[in-house]
């Protein structure tokens, strides 16, 4: 139970710190701000893991995890997936979700009812569906995946292999990849 | 001799889970509706976690212990559940995604225009608008669209993390 308290704890942590760092200092790279204060909460949960007895002085002996390293590693990986399957995932939704931002769209409509065209002139508050799909495009250029020149899109090498990654995702799930 | 029961259930959690990750895959093949059979698939894999790692600690342990592989075993798989949907959505629904596969099926290099005009026009948002549809958050209203309650509480929450976490409009 160590490793659940200790996991869940710092999962409370991460969370505060990242919505203070994001109230005080946003900045144009949220993903990355996120990642060092999850490193920042790994190495504390880390050191509070060794400085705390193992029932953390309540828990009883039929509640604690062995052997140790096993209670260790558990709480690592509660940690982890919290923030990569949880706090990550929702910054993601927030900020890049497509049918998300829908949503939020037509909350903020003037009316209650508005067709295509509406939502696709006006998609993230005005800005439009091309600003959605350049903000995509640089992303990716940024990260190396694919390269701009006189006007077309070039795939990297590095892009080549994650594609072939995701072509091979696509087809264990049975699907077509796009032509 | 007596394996240790947190043990017990992280191998019995992730056995479940390679049981659900199968079966998803399974169903998704033979064609099923993705977002349904996930949830089926995965609220049956998550019973059966439970209810293993309850029967093989309470063979040999009292009920604190048996809280305690329960409580093991549900977060374990909870957690693998937690990686894997975003992953999987990645594959499925990712704009930079499928920019990528389709450069990759087409040779690896295409025009911006062409990229725009399959990935940023009317035709992606009618398909997005179906899938919201087609999963009650939004309703036609004649030839246009309105939120229903579901997609408004939706829209209500992440505008909420959006505004708290100071996001900007995003999307």
């Amino acid at each position: 139970m160590k490793a659940i308290c200790l996991a869940s704890a710092m999962t409370a942590v991460l969370l505060v710190l990242v919505t203070c760092w994001f109230q005080l200092y946003p900045s144009a790279h949220r993903a990355r701000q996120m990642l060092f204060v999850y490193l920042f909460c790994l190495a504390l949960l880390v050191v509070l893991w060794f400085a705390t007895p193992d029932d953390l002085g309540f828990l009883a002996r039929s509640l604690l995890i062995e052997p140790a390293w096993l209670d260790f590693a558990a709480a690592l990986f509660f940690f982890s997936a919290a923030f990569f399957g949880g706090a990550l995932q929702l910054y993601n939704l927030c900020d890049r979700g497509f049918s998300l931002r829908i949503l939020v769209d037509m909350l903020e409509a003037p009316t209650d009812a508005v067709d295509v065209d509406y939502l696709t002139a006006n998609y993230s508050g005005g800005r439009g569906l091309g600003w959605m799909y350049r903000k995509r495009i640089d992303d990716i250029v940024a990260a190396r995946f694919i390269d701009q020149a006189n006007k077309q899109i070039v795939l990297t090498a590095k892009g080549e292999m994650f594609a072939d990654l995701f072509i091979n995702a696509d087809r264990v799930l049975g699907l077509e990849p796009p032509q | 001799m007596t394996s240790s029961p947190a043990l017990v259930a992280l191998v019995a959690a992730t056995a479940w889970f390679l049981v659900f990750f199968f079966v998803h895959v399974g169903g998704v093949r033979a064609g099923f509706e993705n977002a349904r059979w996930l949830l089926i698939s995965y609220a049956a894999s998550f019973l059966g976690t439970l209810v293993t790692a309850i029967v093989l600690t309470a063979w040999y342990h009292g009920v604190q212990t048996i809280l305690l592989a329960a409580t093991m075993a549900a977060l374990t798989s909870a957690c693998l559940f937690a990686l894997y949907v975003p992953a999987l959505y990645t594959v499925l629904t990712s704009l930079s995604v499928q920019t990528m596969m389709l450069l990759r099926c087409r040779g690896g290099a295409l025009p911006e225009a062409e990229l725009y005009d399959r990935f940023a026009s009317r035709k992606i948002m009618e398909e997005r608008l179906a899938t919201l549809l087609a999963n009650g958050y939004v309703a036609p209203d004649g030839p246009s669209y309105r939120l229903t309650p579901r997609g408004r509480a939706i829209a209500k929450f992440f505008r909420s993390i959006k505004i708290l976490w100071n996001l900007g409009p995003g999307g």
